[in-house]
């Protein structure tokens, strides 16, 4: 006679559960392998168990998702193979914004309105780039940073911490391309490289950061998108 | 497209020169969970050999760390941590990766993430006794090897 199974969890009323951690044998791989199993009393294994038992609001609130850099080395690890991550993030996610550690929602609500994640100013920007193409113009001949340029073969991202805090760095790549003869650009809105919305959990503002990049990539005919993070 | 296979296209096919013997030093190389574990699982490609080819264009010793590859430990900054509050535990998760970089006696490190290498060279250095230990990104070091026709020659 064929009887009902038995169930193990009711996955639609998790929040966090969602990938199939009731799978997990509790073996201790992805703990084991962390460096930071311990801190705060916490590892990967017992997050586990915390969605699985329905603690799904402890774990929000708790340090772990966020002390842990979501590396993946426990969900590589895994006999399973659940998806750790996406558990994490999704933690992650369900933390209220305004309690989202440190600059990170600030950076992503900054870079949907500004388009980058420390809010430099265009103009500010555009002086920065000219002023330091004139600079590097006098090692390398000729030397210009494209900006918006039509039809070039790879569109370039920046990350913000350069422009804002070390804007020699830019030239390592302004180099290769010089040296290269490459056919490149960067845009004058919306240059942001970095997509903080992907460390908050942010679906809705990380989609739009890229839907943005898309945006120019498509209407500059690029043939190819670099983003050097 | 990937740094790892833009800069690789260009050695390849020559459009950029380097010169090796710029950089003499025993080097070992990062690998960020991004472009390893992350992307393996991802997009079923991990970038893990193209790097680490493209490191040892511009330089005469590498040495690789141990573990490696996919089984990497992170930097300890991942995930965003750089930007938040919890500086002691991203410390304190450093210290695996100093150890193995230690354990290399490499004299540079290489890092293709500027998160993995601000981690490494502005807090770790510091903070486990390292500041001998020169940290670049896969770029500078590709800038810092390249033979620029008519500038350098
Ligand atoms: S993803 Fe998080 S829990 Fe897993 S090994 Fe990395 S830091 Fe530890
Ligand atoms: S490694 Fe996988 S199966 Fe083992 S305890 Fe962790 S989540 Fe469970």
């Amino acid at each position: 006679m064929q009887s009902e199974p038995l169930v193990l969890s009711k996955r639609e009323k998790r929040k966090l559960a969602g990938e199939y951690p009731d799978l997990c044998l509790t073996c201790g791989t992805c703990a084991g392998g962390c460096p930071v199993t311990g801190v705060d009393g916490m590892d990967m294994r017992k997050a586990v168990r915390m969605a699985l038992l329905g603690l799904d609001q402890e774990l929000i609130d708790s340090r772990f998702p966020w002390i842990c850099t979501l590396c993946a080395r426990c969900e590589h690890g895994c006999p399973m193979s659940i998806d750790l991550l996406k558990m994490m993030r999704s933690a992650r996610t369900h933390r209220e914004r305004d309690k989202v550690p440190g600059v990170l929602h600030k950076g992503v609500v900054q870079c949907l309105k500004s388009g980058n994640n420390v809010g430099i100013p265009k103009e500010d920007y555009l002086f920065l780039l000219e002023d330091l193409g004139v600079e590097l113009a006098e090692e390398l001949p000729g030397f210009r940073v494209p900006v918006d340029d039509k039809g070039a073969r790879i569109l370039v991202t920046i990350n913000s911490k350069e422009p804002f805090a070390e804007p020699e760095d830019m030239f390592f790549w302004w180099k290769i391309f010089y040296a290269a003869k490459e056919s490149w650009t960067t845009t004058s809105e919306n240059w942001e490289g970095v997509n903080w919305g992907l460390f908050t959990g942010d679906d809705e503002s990380m989609k739009e950061v890229v839907r943005r990049i898309v945006e120019h990539y498509k209407s500059l005919e690029c043939e190819y998108l670099l983003l050097p993070e | 497209m990937s740094v790892h296979d833009l800069l690789k296209e260009y050695i390849e096919t020559g459009r950029i020169k380097l010169d090796k013997s710029k950089h003499p030093e025993l080097t070992t190389y990062h690998d960020p969970c991004n472009y390893g574990r992350k992307s393996e699982r991802t997009f079923g490609h991990g970038y893990y050999e193209e790097p680490r080819w493209i490191v040892q264009q511009c330089v005469e010793n590498f040495v690789d760390t141990y573990p490696t590859k996919v089984n990497n430990y992170c930097c300890g900054a991942g995930g965003g941590a750089w930007a938040m509050p919890y500086a002691e535990e991203r410390i304190y998760y450093g210290r695996v990766k100093v150890k193995q970089i230690k354990d290399t006696g490499a004299e540079m490190l290489i890092a293709p993430c500027h998160n993995c290498r601000d981690q490494i060279m502005k807090s770790l250095r510091q903070e486990y006794d390292m500041m001998d230990l020169e940290v670049k990104y896969l770029w500078e070091l590709v800038a810092d090897s390249l033979v620029i026709e008519g500038v350098d020659e």
